[in-house]
């Protein structure tokens, strides 16, 4: 146990430091996404227009919701493991990983870790700058059961994000290139995931199917549920459980995923 | 060199990049898909807010549906014409195989943003213009050949400006050596086309609406060409969509030529 806590820990560590190396890179990009915000402000402000309440949600518990997103983003979000997945097994890399006692999963899953340390805490710098101007479009919701469901929520979203980003880099052992599906997936994970509109603005029908499907508690649910859009604390548990469900489903096919491809993966060169 | 050597040279890169295409039909069906669905989520999102809303900043659902329509047909014509050359030349200018331009019969500038077409956003583009055609007729619009001949020349005018403007996002490459992540800021530019202008009054005391709508043509480029179709030509308006194409792309050129005589092929 100890021993594979030092040895995924070097993992993380290395992970740490090849993305301080980006650090500008995940900067420039946070910022822009604060760029993202003005577009959801205008569109929104003119939404609202005249009336109070959209769905029963204030304008401030909108915008909230928006800036959540991104923050949240940014801490869980899967950027292009994805593609780094994809690259080591088109180009053999994953073949050091075979003859060693490393669980590849493993491996990956520690530099997202620390790849989502580094974005988690530079997205900060833009929402302490911008802060100021923000403040009073924001209404935050400090209720305490909140805060307790808050924190499962977001670590089950954050191996959902990892998990369905390493099962598209998996896809990379029966296809030369992953890149259409990935942004297909990513439409698909916007829409679903809430990233477009809140998803509570759907009719209850599809709402209630969305809330069937992983995507929904990717981002959706720890946002929503952080910015107040779900109000029921008795809605959380069995939330929490088809979470939990999900989580399940995707780690076991990325690990099905992983011993079917190594059938099929051939090691070539040394 | 005349405009006959050009078209010959843009017809065979075309054919070159249409048999491509036909080579990888996997490619272009996924491709393809990846498109119309972006397209359909930012119908959906239209289609859900005036669930909850009558108007948006006085555009109706339809006439926000002909504008996102029209946003979308500027962006399949860039991306289809466009997008995989400029995006290309991004990378070559790092890595040095852009002295694979300068070698060729013709202007640098044309020969490296327009090699490469882009069969699925062309196909995507009939889904964009049949939305458009959709809307008008929900708005019960009856457009004679003039309007149809002016909506045309606007969008034509938009597809200069995005090119433009995508041009010199690319083009600081030059200065900059990696130009990933500039090509994001095209990205977060090209949102503000699927808005209404008259959203944008008011805000920030109307800053937003000096710096968005005017200085940065990415909102007028799609406003000018619907309202044209909605509520008929305002001829002041149109002049200055043609006016900003024919700065837009002249300060893309400059720059782009400036950039050449930085360029020292491959860096590292």
């Amino acid at each position: 146990m100890f021993a594979s806590l030092t040895k995924y820990g070097q993992a993380f560590l290395i992970g740490l430091q090849s993305n301080l190396v980006y650090r500008v890179n995940f900067g420039i990009r946070g910022f822009f996404s604060f760029f993202h915000l003005i577009v959801v402000f205008i569109l929104w402000s003119a939404v609202y227009g005249s009336q109070g309440q959209v769905a029963g949600f204030s304008f401030a518990q909108t915008f909230t919701y928006f800036v959540a997103l991104i923050v949240v983003q940014f801490m869980i979000g899967a950027f292009n493991e994805d593609y780094q997945i994809s690259e080591e097994i088109r180009n053999g890399l994953i073949n050091q990983f075979l003859l060693k006692p490393v669980n590849y999963f493993a491996y990956r899953f520690s530099i997202y870790l620390s790849a989502r340390l580094v974005t988690g805490l530079l997205i900060l710098v833009p929402l302490v700058v911008l802060y100021p101007l923000l403040h009073q479009h924001l209404a935050l919701s400090f209720d305490a059961w909140r805060y307790a469901a808050v924190v499962p929520a977001l670590m089950m979203s954050a191996l959902i994000q990892f998990g369905i980003a390493y099962i598209f880099g998996m896809l990379s052992f029966w296809f030369l290139e992953i890149q259409g599906f990935v942004i297909l997936s990513m439409a698909l994970e916007s829409l679903l995931g809430g990233q477009i509109f809140p998803l509570d603005l759907l009719p209850r029908t599809f709402f209630d199917i969305s809330a069937g499907l992983p995507y929904f508690y990717q981002m959706y649910f720890p946002v929503a549920l952080l910015t107040g859009r779900i109000s029921d604390p008795a809605l959380i548990v069995p939330m929490l459980q088809i979470q939990l469900f999900w989580v399940v489903i995707i780690l076991l096919t990325g690990r099905f995923l992983w011993h079917r491809g190594l059938r099929l993966h051939t090691a070539v060169g040394g | 060199m005349g405009i006959s050597h050009y078209i010959r040279i843009w017809l065979t890169s075309a054919r070159y990049s249409i048999v491509r295409t036909l080579m990888f039909r996997g490619d272009f069906f996924i491709w393809s898909m990846v498109e119309l669905f972006w397209m359909t989520v930012n119908v959906l999102m239209v289609s859900v807010i005036y669930d909850h809303t009558q108007s948006l900043a006085g555009w109706t659902k339809y006439e926000m549906m002909l504008l996102v329509g029209t946003s979308m047909l500027i962006q399949r014509f860039l991306m289809g014409f466009f997008w995989s050359s400029i995006f290309e030349m991004g990378r070559n200018i790092r890595t040095g195989n852009f002295d694979f331009f300068l070698a060729q019969p013709g202007n640098v500038m044309f020969m490296a943003t327009t090699r490469k077409i882009d069969a699925d956003s062309l196909a995507n583009s009939i889904v964009a213009l049949a939305l458009v055609i959709y809307s008008a007729a929900q708005l019960h619009l009856h457009p004679g050949p003039l309007d149809l001949a002016i909506y045309a020349v606007l969008v034509v005018c938009g597809v200069v400006i995005h090119y433009s403007v995508l041009v010199l996002c690319i083009a600081a490459a030059f200065w900059v050596t990696s130009a990933q992540g500039i090509e994001g800021s095209y990205f977060t530019l090209s949102e503000f086309s699927r808005l209404p202008r008259e959203a944008f009054r008011g805000i920030a005391y109307g800053v937003a609406n000096l710096v968005f709508v005017w200085a940065l043509p990415m909102v007028v480029v799609s406003n000018v060409p619907a309202s044209a179709l909605i509520h008929g030509l305002d001829w002041r308006l149109a002049l200055w969509v043609v006016g900003m194409a024919i700065a837009w792309f002249g300060l893309a050129t400059w720059v782009f030529h400036r950039g050449l005589r930085r360029y020292s092929s491959a860096s590292s």
